[in-house]
């Protein structure tokens, strides 16, 4: 038990230290792009008719802090996010960050998490079906799916449903919520709501996931399929399913689960795409507005971070979870038995 | 009997090379795509010769403005003819179209399809280098030619129609493949080298050296790469002249996708640096180069290659989703991301659909590369005995 603890606060540890690593590396990127946030908010009221003077730009950098040196502003960054969960404010919108992400954070990872749930859900078993089958055309159709899945851009996909949906039902399937339900508390009929429209980004979103779940789990159970244990256990008369789940399926799982934190990395990289097209209000689509449109470094840099303490946190879980479940790796952990 | 012990001893005294060929080729879906491959990059690197038109805006045809793809045909009402010909449009305009132009086609009137015509002028190997400071451009005058496979005499001839300003897309997809295969290929490279670098020393040193590398590696791989792009591609000022941008983007793709190669080169080097083959080779006396050089390098090329082929598809991705957010390459280059970006608007989808042609170009390039990548992987792993 000591020896688990120990292994959980290292895995910890070292999670911590990714994490300060990305920051760093986010940070230094938003430190360089080009101008600073004083500059872009007076441009933009400068566009709204009111004069600017070189001590307005001044002054205003001292309020937002900018005249210090980096590394103090770096480790105020992170101490405020940490201590206060407070990531500052956005450099045009002139908004909280917190209350701009809070909602929509959680719509893309809910979106993200179920789109890899569901990934999953087809990809192990159509990925063994893969592995064992005795029809090689099945195995290459399966195949020829799921590079499918990779080699379609994901835009194209969500354009051609959209396309298909707005010619035969009327209806553009854009954006994560009916006109009724945009600015309405949470409620049943607003899940409902949300339920029907999501499946578009999900689906887009998990057809691409799985066609990577679907490559590990194939090429693992190939791997596992040949080893002398399976051989072993057929030989004492198992067979059929109760051998594949009992012997070269559980094994392969191993490193599936492993994968997810990179699986999720994935999907999180491809939704600021996808939402573009889907016009979906969250968060993936704010980062291409803050990056591609207005060069919001706060706001950009806010949500990256996010992301990548999320996909982090996963990684973590997952390394635990795997101490628990595989025997060869908890006792590496553990010791003993 | 005597065919079989032949086979066997060609087997065994095969070298490794010659066995992944061999067990390449014997693969038919890989066979196939690879084929299709081939084929697609070089109509890329002939692409000046194989279209009829400058890709650019240079090239437009202003009489044919979001026109409909012209296929060549042999023979029509009036009857054959073996020179393949088109039939000649004419713009019309009026009260019965609402005033709007539409094309008419006037069957009685051919226009034939000439052969090695003389057209717009193309170069090969010309660069202007226009770097930041002015001591830094050059210019490399090259090759330049104008003779084209095939075009007409009066008119235009577009196979796959033409875009809103009038472009070819038959010239500029092809254009586009090329430029769109330049930048993976040099992103590939950028990152095949960092990864050896970095892989290298990591592997080589091992012990507190690696750990600090390897906890960088993974830092980089847990930030999304697409966002990552899209922070980066920033960057890039608006004003930049498009080769530049161009250069820029790929070593970008470079820049971002080392991580997994590197971990790959660390791996391999360090289970075979304990191997008893090299510590036999340091018994013999060779010198660490000799080895690096003659044992080490030709035990993993094959592996680097494969994931070099695998890795290839990733960068047409991202350069296509960075070019379709708008932070990728822009307009007077072509690139199969900038040619997806023109399609997606609404009414291209209702109305102009071979505005998609080049979609289908660029998933059968992924298509055949994942597919070729796999073959190679198979036929790279030696512990492989079937397929």
């Amino acid at each position: 038990m000591i020896n688990f603890i120990q292994f959980t606060l290292t895995r910890a540890f070292l999670a911590v230290v990714t994490l300060l690593i990305v920051c760093f590396i986010v940070f230094s990127l938003m430190e360089l792009v080009p101008g600073t946030c004083a500059e872009r908010y007076l441009a933009f009221k400068n566009t709204q008719g009111s004069q600017i003077t070189f001590e307005d730009i001044e002054a205003e950098k001292i309020r937002l802090g900018l005249d210090k040196p980096f590394f103090y502003r770096y480790g105020k960054w992170v101490s405020d996010i940490v201590v206060r969960q407070d990531f500052g404010d956005s450099c045009i919108l002139r908004m909280n960050i917190n209350e701009l992400l809070s909602g929509r954070f959680v719509l893309s990872l809910t979106i993200c998490l179920v789109a890899l749930i569901f990934s999953y859900l087809i990809a192990i078993p159509v990925g063994i079906i893969s592995a064992t089958t005795k029809y090689v055309s099945l195995d290459q159709s399966l195949k020829f799916i799921s590079y499918l899945g990779i080699a379609l851009p994901n835009f194209l996909v969500a354009l051609c449903i959209m396309l298909f949906m707005t010619v035969y039902f009327g209806d553009t399937m854009t954006g994560l919520f009916s006109q009724e339900y945009e600015n309405a508390p949470w409620s049943a009929d607003k899940v409902k709501d949300f339920l029907g429209r999501a499946w578009l980004p999900i689906f887009v979103l998990g057809w691409n996931a799985t066609a990577f779940a679907l490559q590990t789990v194939r090429a693992l159970m190939l791997d596992e399929n040949d080893k002398l244990y399976v051989m072993a256990a057929k030989a004492r008369g198992i067979s059929g399913m109760s051998l594949l789940w009992r012997y070269p399926a559980k094994h392969s799982l191993g490193p599936v689960i492993n994968s997810i934190g990179f699986d999720l990395n994935r999907i999180f990289s491809a939704l600021p795409v996808v939402a573009l097209i889907l016009i979906l209000t969250e968060a993936g689509a704010l980062l291409i507005e803050a990056l591609a449109r207005s060069n919001d470094q706060q706001l950009a840099g806010a949500i990256i971070f996010l992301l990548t303490a999320t996909i982090v946190f996963v990684n973590f879980v997952t390394d635990i979870i795997l101490a628990i479940m595989d025997p060869r790796i908890r006792k590496g952990v553990m010791g003993g038995g | 009997m005597e065919v079989s012990s032949k086979k066997k001893e060609a087997y065994y005294t095969a070298t490794q090379m010659q066995l992944v060929r061999t067990r390449f080729f014997g693969n038919r879906s890989a066979m196939i795509a690879g084929s299709i491959l081939l084929f697609m990059i070089v109509c890329s690197l002939f692409s000046g010769f194989l279209s009829p038109y400058d890709p650019t805006i240079a090239g437009r045809d202003k009489d044919y403005e979001n026109g409909a793809p012209q296929i060549p045909m042999f023979w029509d009402e009036n009857g054959f003819s073996p020179r393949p010909f088109l039939h000649t449009l004419s713009k019309y305009r009026g009260k019965d179209t609402n005033f709007r132009w539409v094309y008419k086609i006037d069957t009685e009137k051919r226009r034939y399809v000439y052969f090695f015509v003389k057209g717009w002028e193309y170069k090969y190997f010309n660069y202007k280098i226009n770097l930041p400071g002015k001591a830094l451009d050059f210019t490399i005058p090259g090759f330049t030619f104008d003779t084209h496979l095939f075009g007409v005499k009066e008119g235009g001839i577009h196979l796959f129609g033409t875009d809103k300003a009038g472009k070819d897309l038959f010239s500029r997809t092809l254009s586009a493949i090329y430029i769109s295969l330049a930048v993976g290929t040099l992103g590939v490279f950028i990152s095949f080298v960092l990864s050896l670098i970095i892989g290298g020393i990591s592997g080589y040193y091992g012990g507190w050296i690696d750990s600090v590398l390897q906890m960088f590696t993974d830092a980089i791989r847990t930030v999304p790469p697409i966002p990552l792009f899209m922070c980066l591609a920033a960057f890039a000022p608006l004003e930049w002249s498009s080769e530049l941008r161009f250069f820029f983007i790929s070593c970008l793709l470079g820049l971002i996708s080392w991580p997994t190669l590197a971990r790959r080169v660390r791996t391999h080097l360090l289970s075979e640096r304990s191997q008893e083959y090299i510590l036999a080779a340091q018994m013999c006396g060779a010198s660490s180069t000799h080895i690096i050089i003659r044992h080490l390098l030709p035990s993993f090329t094959s592996y680097i290659i494969v994931d070099l082929v695998i890795s290839f598809p990733y960068m047409l991705l991202s350069e296509t989703a960075l070019s379709f957010i708008g932070l990728g390459l822009r307009e007077p280059v072509n690139s199969l991301g900038v040619l997806l970006q023109n399609a997606t608007k609404a009414d291209v989808l209702l109305n102009y659909q071979w505005y998609f042609i080049p979609v289908f170009f660029l998933v059968v390039l992924i298509l055949t590369f994942v597919y070729v990548g796999d073959g190679l992987r198979d036929a790279a792993d030696p512990h492989k005995t079937k397929n």
